[in-house]
């Protein structure tokens, strides 16, 4: 008797262990890295235009980057659609009690949702930018935001009204939020804030002097209308690859194959190419495959 | 031809008469009432399952009309079903509703089937259940859970890790800590594990029995050898083992000893079983004769059953937003039952709206904290139902 309740504590040890994961993905690649490698694992990800929407404090106003300037600045929140895979560059302008000083985040889109049909638009995924990450940011740090979709099952008992915002946890200088992210649900999104300029990388191409300074060529998006204007949608000349609406994305805008992301490499890396496979179905996890 | 198709075509003004009746007629059907009452419902409607009276007696904390119990709450969006449990692409293959981390679940009994025991504690409640449990006129407890009703509300968090070049930790130093390569001095020292044979045997001590002796006898001219009654050599082949030679049982020679098992057993003979009892062997019989009746038991107590149907006003929610439950059960059964009793264990992220509970029959009411921070709403069905009875139970949430 003695020796079956051993070997069952025994057991029961090694079971209540969790499983070890590896993680391919930290927070410190270069931006797109992540998302690239995503688009590699084929399925439904290339080609999908993820709604997004951009919180930044009440008062600060929000220019995404369309061909090769920054459009018309919104007020807080803005709603677009974004490539899954690609590195989205925006302006914060306007921020309280930072008068004159603007901050170029970057938003990374590394896996989307599955809402049901017409829902699209209702439900996006929210990145959300505090007061604190701006000061932040204008004071030199580099500030790393892993969104990620809860776990329903494990979600903290508190509403957003409640807390004024998104849950929201601080990783400890040395942790992967990534891996934090994962343990806690789906990471969705990469932000990244600390650049004072609109200083884009040079993987997409040579530099092009008629651009505005640094920003390159944006990749496409889909601009929804704004909550402050109405419903009614935005007015604006657009020279670069900006959309109303998906009708509008000509076909060739749309990657049939996880290719090439132009403003996710880093200088001097290889092009990706994969080939998208829309019949083998994309792993649940991102970062490490646990069986669950 | 056209002459005689011309007879068939009815007039222009009988065709617009008709499509103009059509649409009067399609205009003015309506869902009925649920507390209409059944003289006026008709037959097939909702109230027919309703006790008489359901909607007079409310519940005590809230005194609610039969017009709000059998309408529509506010904000109630009539559900499209079946319910949508996924998006424009799903995996071949897998269960709805998908993916599962966008959606809030509630209804059904997961995790551990929930029992009463008989002192009413409730058993195995997980998150997300919602069940009823009754008694039955033969004192037997049932348990009886809800269907699953998801809901795609998708809710964000975020994990932040600030970096600056302040900090201390981001001063990359050449100390040489990280890299301590020194040379390996072990592996030229490697003991010997394994030795075969380092001194050479320089002689060799026969243990060989003599086998024959050869005896010779004086006394004439004819000699012969004389064998010894013992082995011959030293151990067979297969004796080859230390339990046969030495009598030790060692583990490496563990497969020889079952291979040797095996043969023993090909060795041994008569296997079968033999019954004789009295001296008579039995005796097979084969037949083909078949039943010529079927015996049915019918329980004393009917057989109760009791269906709970749980719905909710719409299929998305938001954060912040308020969706209503309702709970409808019935007596689909045929015999009474009684201390009907509905357990809704709420999911962490919805928060029960105080006074939003309703119930169209004569109820008690009680909430109480769950692990998820959330509650546990329970109603007591205070009288009995029939068979064909039923009622509603309806509350409030907002998802966190």
């Amino acid at each position: 008797m003695a020796l079956v309740v051993a070997v069952g504590q025994a057991n029961s040890s090694v079971f209540a262990q969790p499983p070890k994961v590896h993680y391919r993905h930290r927070s410190d690649l270069p931006p797109g890295a992540i998302g690239s490698a995503q688009l590699q694992r084929g399925g439904p990800l290339p080609g999908y235009f993820q709604p997004v929407e951009i919180k930044a404090p009440t008062g600060a106003e929000i220019s995404l980057a369309a061909g090769n300037r920054f459009l018309d600045p919104q007020p807080s929140p803005t709603t677009a659609g974004l490539l899954v895979g690609g590195v989205y560059r925006f302006r914060v302008s306007r921020i309280p009690y930072e008068p004159g000083r603007e901050v170029f985040p970057t938003v990374e889109i590394i896996d989307r949702l599955y809402p049901p049909g017409g829902q699209q638009k209702r439900f996006p995924i929210v990145v959300e930018i505090t007061q604190e990450d701006l000061e932040l940011a204008l004071a030199g740090s580099f500030v790393t935001r892993v969104i990620y979709l809860e776990e329903p099952r494990a979600a903290l008992p508190v509403a957003e009204e409640a807390i004024g915002g998104l849950n929201s946890h601080d990783a400890k200088p040395g942790d992967n939020p990534i891996e934090i992210a994962d343990t806690l649900g789906r990471p969705m999104a990469i932000l990244r804030l600390g650049g004072w300029l609109p200083i884009n990388n040079q993987a997409n191409g040579p530099v092009n002097e008629d651009l505005e300074p640094g920003l390159g060529t944006a990749l496409p998006l889909i601009r929804y209308p704004s909550p402050g204007a109405g419903g009614t949608g935005v007015e604006y000349e657009s020279e670069g690859p900006c959309f109303e609406s998906e009708a509008e994305v000509p076909a060739a805008t749309q990657p049939r194959t996880a290719g090439r992301i132009p403003a996710a490499l880093p200088i001097g890396a290889k092009s990706q190419t994969a080939t998208a496979s829309h019949e083998a179905p994309a792993p649940r996890k991102l970062f490490g495959w646990r069986g669950r | 031809m056209n002459a005689a198709h011309s007879t068939y075509v009815w007039p222009r003004w009988w065709r617009l008469a008709l499509l103009a009746a059509g649409t009067l007629i399609l205009c003015s059907c309506r869902a009925p009432d649920i507390c209409e009452p059944a003289h006026r419902s008709g037959i097939g409607s909702p109230t027919d399952l309703l006790p008489a009276g359901a909607c007079e007696d409310q519940l005590p904390l809230e005194a609610v009309d039969c017009q709000d119990v059998g309408g529509p709450p506010a904000g109630f969006d009539s559900p499209a079903l079946p319910l949508i449990m996924a998006g424009d692409w799903v995996p071949p293959g897998v269960s709805l509703p998908w993916p599962a981390d966008e959606y809030l679940i509630d209804g059904g009994d997961h995790g551990q089937p929930v029992h009463v025991e008989t002192d009413w504690d409730v058993i195995g409640l997980d998150l997300e259940d919602t069940v009823a449990h009754y008694d039955t006129v033969c004192g037997e407890r049932i348990v009886t859970p809800s269907n699953i009703v998801p809901i795609y509300s998708p809710r964000f968090g975020s994990v932040r890790l600030v970096t600056s070049p302040l900090l201390n930790d981001q001063i990359v130093g050449a100390a040489g800590v990280e890299l301590p390569e020194r040379i390996v001095q072990q592996q030229e020292n490697q003991i010997v594990t394994t030795e075969l044979q380092n001194e050479q045997a320089i002689g060799q001590t026969g243990l060989r029995q003599p086998i024959d002796r050869k005896g010779r006898q004086w006394d004439g001219g004819i000699s012969r050898a004389i064998g010894l009654a013992a082995f011959q050599d030293a151990f067979l082949p297969y004796e080859n083992i230390a339990i046969i030679r030495q009598g030790i049982f060692e583990q490496s020679e563990k497969p020889y000893l079952a291979e040797g098992v095996t043969a023993a057993v090909t060795w041994t003979k008569d296997q079968a079983v033999h019954v004789i009892i009295d001296r008579q062997a039995a005796a097979e019989v084969v037949g083909d004769q078949r039943a010529q009746a079927t015996y049915s038991v019918t329980p004393e107590c009917g057989s109760p059953m009791l269906r709970i149907v749980k719905v909710a006003s719409t299929q998305f929610a938001k954060p912040g937003e308020t969706v209503d439950f309702t709970l409808r059960f019935d007596n689909v059964g045929t015999s009474l039952i009684g201390n009907v009793t509905i357990i809704d264990n709420l999911t962490t992220r919805l928060e029960y709206v105080p006074d939003s509970a309703q119930a169209s029959v004569k109820a008690e009411f009680f909430t109480e904290p769950n692990q998820g921070d959330s509650l546990v709403l329970r109603w007591e069905i205070t009288d009995p139902l029939e068979p064909g009875e039923g009622g509603i139970c309806r509350f409030r949430c907002r998802v966190r």
